[in-house]
């Protein structure tokens, strides 16, 4: 009788591990990934995004509610998904208990593949059971999670066809930037937070977009994250161009005397990131950003980007979010005030 | 200058005495003698109006104390507790001075006449080799020195003292002792708590015994620090033995088997 | 010269001497000629040729972060010596009643609801009141214990309580824009000083400050038992809501402009105390000197030695506590 049981219990779990699939994550782990995937948690926007590129049917929730006028860019069923938390990286809201109660297939992350987050994924997978994917968050590795994650979720082709649009749209970026002269490269100042006063050093993320542009990051001089510099030391830098994500900030600099003899003030080249449905710039550090290329690609090089960004914003929203935005959606988006020059 | 008329006294909530009559005058010294516990601080807290009453009236120079202001409290009535060792060094001169502050206006800082007056007080306790001194280094008998000279800078026409010799050697107790008999010749009216006998037998002109709260006996000491009274405060056995000059001192019964 | 005066000189001499320096130094490069002409022509109208950005930089941005650090200084100096006196204890901040912690809450929720400067700053100056408002409602509502008690209990757990507010909001925030921002308005900085900030400060710092120096006499007695002070005349239960109020005021002002900067309430009015000792009158303003040279001199050297601003927070712990132990050991016992 007990071998009877044993019998069953091999032949079940072999039949398990013939029903899975072994996948290298972007943190280089070997991930154990069942045949069926159906549901599926993002523990992080950078992820979310990812995975609702691929399988927005197979999204389980949102690690925050959209706002309305983030929502409006999302169809209603996925815009109403449930808010569930995030889960690791910096602020952890959601309880690993929601994993089990909303019958997690598959966990995914993007962004650091620092050993802390390997460390993270690895309890977490231990703890709950559920796999555990960790993606590499920065641009050029974008094609490559695209592609692991559209093999996680059965849908390799369309897996595939993103990542070949990304690559594409990077090597499009990559050749207008080389074409331009370094003489041509501005200095750039990325000023964050109401009082504009933080920014990214170099190798930073926040700043990922710069780098990848080619241009000169002012704060550049020291390598780290995000720091707090003083507004003497900004008019010291002297940047030519300052992108600010904070919309108080770019409303004040316009009225603030100590600004005026900022180049970049003076010559009105001081512009706001796009924000809906997700950040276009520095935050959330996700695919979002290849719009942010182009955005900031223009502003730095107006002569090498197409000025119209129309058609980019249109076919990313369709491939990425499924929607194209409606002609007012465009104009609400471009023209809020210091999207765009002038 | 100082009458208490049928006072209760106590705490918010907890009446501690009651029943109290005296009337202090100028130049008398009141010895308040009675047991730890007995109620003395508490009465003379109320009697400084720092504790409400709970019933009878208090009369300072024959108006009643809650008419009087702080300011005007503190002008007639010195107060002398027992001497602390306080959190910051301020010299025995800015010590004194304190005593000036009820003379002086709300935004004043001390004149030259109010640094004259803390120079007298100081000199008249005999302690002007210490007034630059920090407080806080300074032993516990001239602390105490220090705070009577305080109460003397208010210039007032009361001195209440809080056991002022609780924690002084025998010499200092002298001579703090030796001051007030002095102080109340000059005109001060003298209220001083105590739990020593000998005390109200000999430095004061009246006692007022204070047991439980309630006043057992008031009037000279030689006739109410007797024995009786004496086994009723304490519980202890003693006699009261007359020495020379009509001095009367009060001997423990340990001291008197051999 | 005696003691006193001898540390008065010293300080103002150093104060002198720190200005002039932070105003020659910077991320900025400004040459010595160039600041002494740019003082010419606004002081004596002499006209002198600067290159571009100079002016600005001297008199808008360098020149009001210089005054900022002066005030801020002298203001949690001056809030400190006075809580120390009250409280009788020289252990004792000016955030003892919760100014500092409510003043951050405010500016917390601020950063959280994505306000401009001058409304994150305002939600500070009234988160800082509020507190200590609360405090003291409290902590005079129990009559049966000892009032100075009272109040510290109650500053400790309501400031607990506001902690408790700040962590949640750091845990709500959005980690990528919110709490980056949150972070580094709790470190403290003086990098954001704007010119018109100044004036309020300014106003509001006297405005804390008059009461104080009119009442310097009086706030001695306060370092006696309370019978002893009421017992020489002093109201102390008015004289403490008056102190509370004006170190509050002092206090609530220069933490919305700066954010959350310790040490100094705590160190300069002991060092002051080691100089010349516990009478109000010359404390106070040996403090305020001594707390706006020192602010000026972290600030100076937080702004020059990297590109990047290091906070102050840093620097005042680092420097402060040297200073403090060598002034301490060269000192007589007692504070």
């Amino acid at each position: 009788m007990r071998e009877a049981f044993i019998l069953v219990g091999v032949l079940c779990s072999l039949a398990g591990i013939a029903q899975a699939k072994p996948v290298t994550d972007g943190a280089g782990r070997q991930v154990s990934i069942p045949v069926k995937v159906e549901r599926v948690y993002a523990a992080g926007p950078p992820a979310s995004m990812l995975v609702f590129a691929i399988a927005p049917d197979k999204l389980i929730g949102w690690t925050r509610a959209f706002r309305p006028d983030e929502a409006a860019f999302i169809a209603p069923k996925y815009g109403a998904l449930p808010e569930l938390g995030r889960l690791t990286g910096r602020g952890n809201t959601a309880n690993v208990e929601v994993l089990l109660r909303e019958r997690t297939d598959l966990v995914v992350d993007a962004g650091s593949t620092a050993e802390t987050y390997v460390s993270l994924a690895n309890r977490v997978q231990q703890q709950t059971g559920i796999p555990y994917l960790l993606l590499d968050g920065r641009l050029d590795a974008v094609p490559d999670s695209l592609r692991v994650l559209g093999k996680a979720l059965g849908e390799e082709e369309r897996g595939s066809m993103l990542a070949e649009y990304v690559e594409n749209a990077l090597r499009d970026i990559k050749g207008r930037v080389s074409r331009t002269r370094p003489e041509e490269r501005p200095r750039v100042y990325y000023g964050r937070g109401p009082a504009g006063l933080q920014t990214g050093l170099a190798g930073s993320i926040n700043v990922e977009l710069l780098e990848y542009l080619g241009a000169r990051n002012v704060a550049a001089e020291t390598k780290g994250g995000l720091a707090n510099v003083s507004l003497e030391q900004v008019l010291a830098w002297n940047p030519e161009v300052i992108l600010t994500t904070d919309p108080n900030f770019y409303a004040a600099v316009w009225k603030d005397e100590r600004w005026q003899n900022v180049a970049a003030v003076r010559a009105k080249r001081v512009h706001l990131a796009p924000h809906l449905p997700f950040g276009w710039f520095d935050f959330p550090p996700g695919a979002n950003r290849i719009l942010g290329l182009y955005w900031a690609g223009l502003l730095l090089y107006p002569g090498a980007f197409p000025a119209d960004l129309r058609p980019r914003i249109v076919e990313f929203h369709r491939l990425f979010y499924h929607q194209a935005p409606t002609a007012a959606q465009l104009e609400a988006l471009l023209g809020e005030p210091g999207v765009l020059p002038k | 200058m100082l009458k208490a008329e049928r006072l209760a006294f106590g705490f918010p909530g907890r009446t501690v005495g009651e029943g109290i009559d005296f009337a202090l005058a100028p130049g008398e010294v009141l010895c308040l003698l009675g047991p730890n516990g007995g109620g003395k601080t508490t009465l003379i807290r109320t009697l400084l109006g720092l504790l409400a009453t709970h019933a009878g009236v208090i009369r300072l120079n024959e108006r009643a104390l809650q008419e009087h202001s702080r300011k005007e409290i503190a002008q007639l009535i010195g107060y002398v507790p027992q001497a602390h060792a306080g959190a910051f060094a301020y010299s025995v001169n800015d010590m004194v001075l304190m005593g000036r502050t009820a003379h002086m206006g709300l935004f004043a800082s001390p004149s030259a006449a109010d640094r004259d007056a803390a120079g007298r007080a100081i000199e008249t306790l005999g302690i002007a080799h210490l007034a630059g001194r920090p407080f806080t280094e300074i032993s516990g008998g001239e602390r105490q020195l220090a705070l009577v000279a305080r109460a003397l800078a208010q210039e007032p026409r009361v001195l209440v003292m809080d056991e002022p010799t609780s924690s002084l050697d025998f010499g200092n107790q002298v001579r703090v002792l030796g001051r007030v008999r002095r102080l109340a010749a000059q005109g001060i009216a003298v209220l001083m708590s105590s739990h020593q006998p000998d005390h109200a037998l000999q430095c004061a002109d009246r006692a007022l015994l204070l047991g439980e709260g309630r006043a057992i006996a008031l009037g000279a000491p030689r006739d109410v620090v007797n024995p009786e009274s004496l086994k009723h405060l304490y519980g202890v056995d003693v006699r009261i033995v007359e020495t020379t000059g009509g001095v009367h001192t009060c001997l423990p019964d340990y001291a008197l088997r051999q | 010269m005696s003691r006193g005066a001898a540390a008065y000189f010293g300080a103002l001499l150093a104060l002198c001497a720190l200005v002039a320096l932070a105003f020659a130094i910077g991320r900025f490069p400004v040459s010595t000629g160039d600041l002494v002409g740019a003082f010419g022509a606004k002081l004596l109208g002499l006209t002198h040729p600067l290159p571009e950005n100079v002016e600005t930089v001297i008199f808008k941005v360098r020149g009001p972060r210089v005054l900022a650090a002066l005030i801020v200084g002298a203001a949690l100096a001056a809030a400190g010596t006075a809580y120390q006196g009250m409280f009788r204890n020289p252990l004792v901040s000016p955030d003892l009643l919760g100014v500092a912690t409510g003043a951050a809450l405010g500016a917390v929720l601020g950063i959280f609801l994505s306000r401009d400067v001058w409304t994150i700053q305002a939600f500070a100056f009234a988160g800082g009141l509020a507190a200590v408002a609360l405090v003291y409602w409290i902590g005079s509502s129990v009559p049966r214990h000892d009032p100075l008690l009272a109040l510290v209990l109650t500053g400790i757990v309501i400031g607990t309580l506001l902690g408790s507010g700040i962590a949640l909001l750091k845990y709500l925030a959005d980690p990528y824009n919110q709490l980056p921002a949150i972070t580094y308005w709790l470190l403290g900085s003086l990098a954001s000083i704007n010119p018109s900030d100044l004036g309020a400060v300014a106003l509001l710092a006297l405005a804390g400050l008059a009461p104080m120096l009119l009442l310097r006499w009086r706030m001695n007695l306060l370092a006696l038992p309370d019978d002893e002070a009421r017992a020489l005349g002093v109201d102390t239960r008015r004289l403490r809501l008056v102190v509370i109020a004006a170190a509050t005021l002092m206090t609530a002002a220069a933490v919305a402009v700066s954010g959350i900067i310790g040490w100094i309430g705590l160190i300069i009015p002991h060092a002051a105390r080691l100089l010349i000792g516990p009478n109000f009158g010359r404390l106070l303003p040996l403090a305020m000197l001594l707390g706006a040279a020192f602010l000026l001199a972290v600030d100076t050297l937080c702004r020059t030695i990297a590109s990047i601003e290091v906070p102050p927070g840093v620097l005042t712990a680092m420097l402060g506590t040297p200073f403090f132990l060598w002034l301490f050991a060269a000192s007589r016992k007692g504070w």
